[in-house]
């Protein structure tokens, strides 16, 4: 049986239905994406995960068991908004909150130099947090999430406010938890981290889920709508092709929308007899544009 | 049963480590140290402020004023003002002295010698002496620079009300037996039975010094449990509303339950006010007992030893009840607002409240056994100030105090559950300050 497994469950607020039978499984070691835009139900499935409120339907368990008190301090926390003490110093307060997950002061404190340092940024270690950049504070976010060494961690929005080099050493990071056997629920909006760190993804949408499944499946169930093409000579009478939707010129070739697969090999043919080929690609649909279309569209 | 005993444990290390986080933070905090600095310093002033005026005085007080009177042989007003210096010179330490001027014959032209001494300081102030009234003695005008000073004009009266008496006395032919008699003061003694309080059957009496001692220190307690109240009311309020805002709260209710987390921070502000209240107090006895005050100390006499046991422990009670009732209550309200700005506004009715019972047992100290005082003394808000009062200063019955004592530990478990319930629910709610119905339905919801 899966570490986490999140059954059915179903949460009401008064006049709203927050999330409306939800249902995945996390493995040992595998980092599992939660999609969806504002006011889908991320936060709710999450708080219901960290057992802040209780699903009215279905169940949620945890290596098998239900939730207990006895879970927190296998659970790390990182929430979309920074929270922490503004004015108290960086050691002292992620020392009094790995201290509430259960660790010594003492491993508490040597945890957290192992990450400050991991983090490059060992200067941090006695400062007040309100000192610190936004990018910095939510590095400190983020070890208060992991210095206890979680079994299962929840993570929205892990990646916000930072810049291109410190979200790669934070990837790097959850990749490495994952790969030390934590069970990950991450929620993002940025679809290149999910297509980069995600086995599994559900999509939410107005509190269900539209899409589920593996990243790889979900890519493949959704057809191959667009061809790269980039050719020697110019190539003509590409639009009077059946099938050809749209052809965008691009600096170094086009890109054409098909209605179906199989339109590729046409184009292929036709502008095989027209000129020799320098690159040909039918393209996968990226994440975000499976995001746009199963959303999107259901908005209207 | 094992498992029981690591999960109390746990949560005790839990609680442990909240108390000490909330004590050390507020102790580090410069705010705190700066507050409790100033009023330790206005304290030390205020204490010394009667010998402090003293010596503005510049030993002022000690000095004879002189009054100036024109002698004019036969002006009633002389005769008094004769008969006023004598009584004057005769009481020993006195500190007015009457000295007369030789009448010109034209009152314009005495006045002004009158003033012409009082301005170049040989006098404080003089008499003037107007038409004869019924009470044997002329008007007496006191003329002086300085306003409003009746000090002067009260000895005046007080000695001329000595001065007739013993005329009329002198003049009624009375025995010298028959006028110490008559002077011989008068004692009476206000001796309150002592009922069921103490159980000591034999010695049923308070006496007038014990009673004494026990108003004040029902005054200081009243206060105590009121500045104890609204000190750490408001700074766990707004710890918990910082948190809050801060957000720092969803972190935490992942780390430890809510009620720990509520009890840990209540218990660490109790410890924070203890002490500030102590080192306040500290230094008010330091104060008071430095060498130039021993004798203000000494005309208080406070013989603390005469005190009933039964009313110290009952005053631990509902210091202890009262206080953690507040405290609780004032989690709750912090809890359900999301920034500082709108805690004014939440606290108001605890703070209305913790007023009323304060005022209701000041303003009583009179008249304890009053119905308002007995009713009160049951009313779970009210009891810890009002009960107190009644205990020290009536003959009640004790199973009244635990009637009103048993009110309290039920009102104060329902307002645990209460609070608790709403703290969990506030943690989690956002943005604008949520009405009780809106609380209510989100309690409803999260299955709280």
């Amino acid at each position: 049986m899966n570490p986490l497994v999140v059954n059915n469950v179903v949460k009401q607020y008064a006049d709203k239905t927050a999330v409306s039978g939800v249902q995945f499984e996390v493995s040992k070691g595998e980092i599992y994406g939660l999609l969806g835009a504002n006011g889908a139900g991320k936060t709710t499935t999450m708080r219901m995960i960290l057992g802040l409120i209780y699903p009215d339907q279905g169940e949620i368990r945890y290596n098998g068991k239900p939730y207990s008190n006895e879970l927190l301090k296998n659970i790390g926390y990182l929430p979309e908004e920074r929270g922490l003490y503004p004015k108290i110093k960086v050691s002292e307060q992620l020392i009094y909150l790995a201290q509430l997950k259960g660790m010594s002061a003492k491993d508490a404190d040597k945890s957290l130099k192992y990450w400050l340092e991991r983090f490059e940024v060992p200067e941090n270690y006695s400062k007040r947090v309100e000192e610190l950049s936004k990018g910095n504070q939510q590095k400190i976010q983020f070890i208060s999430a992991v210095i206890h060494n979680p079994q299962f961690i929840i993570m929205d929005e892990a990646f916000s406010g930072l810049d291109p080099v410190n979200v790669e050493l934070l990837k790097a990071t959850v990749k490495e938890l994952r790969d030390n056997g934590a069970s990950i629920v991450f929620s993002t909006h940025r679809m290149e981290h999910v297509e980069e760190l995600c086995r599994n993804i559900t999509i939410l949408h107005r509190s269900k889920e539209v899409i589920k499944g593996g990243v790889k499946e979900i890519k493949s169930k959704f057809p191959k709508e667009k061809v790269f093409l980039q050719t020697k000579q110019e190539v003509k009478g590409l639009e009077q092709l059946a099938g050809v939707k749209v052809i965008h010129r691009h600096e170094h070739g086009l890109e054409i929308e098909i209605a179906e697969e199989k339109v590729a090999s046409h184009i292929l043919n036709h502008a095989l007899s027209q000129s020799e080929i320098e690159h040909f690609q039918v393209k996968e649909p990226t994440l975000n544009e499976i995001f746009i279309r199963s959303v999107g569209e259901r908005n209207e | 049963m094992k498992s029981l005993l690591d999960r109390l444990v746990s949560v005790m290390n839990n609680f442990g480590t909240v108390v000490r986080f909330t004590v050390m933070n507020k102790l580090k905090a410069k705010p705190f140290i700066i507050s409790t600095i100033v009023f330790l310093l206005i304290i030390s002033v205020v204490v010394n402020l009667p010998y402090i005026i003293m010596q503005f005085q510049g030993g002022g007080s000690d000095k004879v004023q002189t009054i100036g009177y024109i002698q004019d042989g036969a002006a009633p007003g002389s005769t008094t003002a004769q008969q006023l210096q004598q009584y004057f010179e005769a009481v020993e330490g006195s500190r007015l002295q009457l000295k007369s001027f030789p009448s010109s014959g034209d009152a314009a032209a005495d006045e002004k010698t009158l003033r012409d001494a009082l301005n170049n300081g040989e006098l404080y102030s003089y008499l003037q002496f107007g038409e004869m009234t019924d009470s044997g003695f002329p008007e007496v005008i006191v003329k002086s620079e300085k306003l409003l000073d009746d000090s002067i004009s009260n000895q005046i009266e007080a000695a001329l009300h000595i001065i007739r008496q013993s005329n009329v006395l002198a003049q009624s032919g009375l025995s010298e037996q028959q006028l110490n008699e008559l002077q011989a003061p008068i004692v009476v003694e206000a001796v309150q039975i002592k009922g069921s309080m103490s159980g000591e059957d034999g010695d049923s009496a308070i006496s007038a010094a014990e009673q004494g001692v026990n108003m004040g220190i029902i005054y200081f307690l009243i206060i105590f449990l009121f500045m104890a109240v609204m000190i750490s009311g408001q700074m766990i309020a707004s710890e918990v509303t910082a948190e809050k805002s801060s957000r720092v709260m969803e972190v935490l209710i992942t780390s430890v339950s809510p009620l720990t987390s509520m009890f840990g921070k209540i218990t660490g502000m109790f410890l924070i006010v203890l002490i500030q209240l102590a080192s306040y107090i500290a230094v008010a006895l330091l104060n008071i007992s430095l060498p130039h005050n021993a004798e203000m100390l000494q005309g208080l006499s406070i013989d603390l030893s005469v005190v009933d046991p039964m009313l110290i422990i009952f005053a631990i009670l509902y210091f202890l009840f009262g206080f953690f009732l507040f405290a609780t209550l004032y989690a709750a309200l912090g809890s359900i607002v999301s920034r500082t700005e709108d805690l004014g506004s939440a606290v108001m009715p605890m703070t209305f409240i913790s007023l009323a019972g304060f005022y209701i047992a000041i303003f009583s100290i009179a008249t304890p056994d009053s119905m308002l005082v007995k009713i009160c003394s049951h009313i779970p808000l009210f009891s810890p100030f009002v009960m107190i009062l009644r205990a020290g200063l009536t003959n009640i019955p004790t199973w009244e105090v635990f009637v009103s004592l048993g009110i309290l530990v039920v009102t104060i478990y329902l307002a645990v559950v209460f609070s608790a319930k709403i703290y969990r629910t506030g943690v989690l709610m956002y943005g604008k300050r949520p009405s009780f119905k809106e609380l209510r339905k989100a309690m409803k919801a999260y299955k709280i």
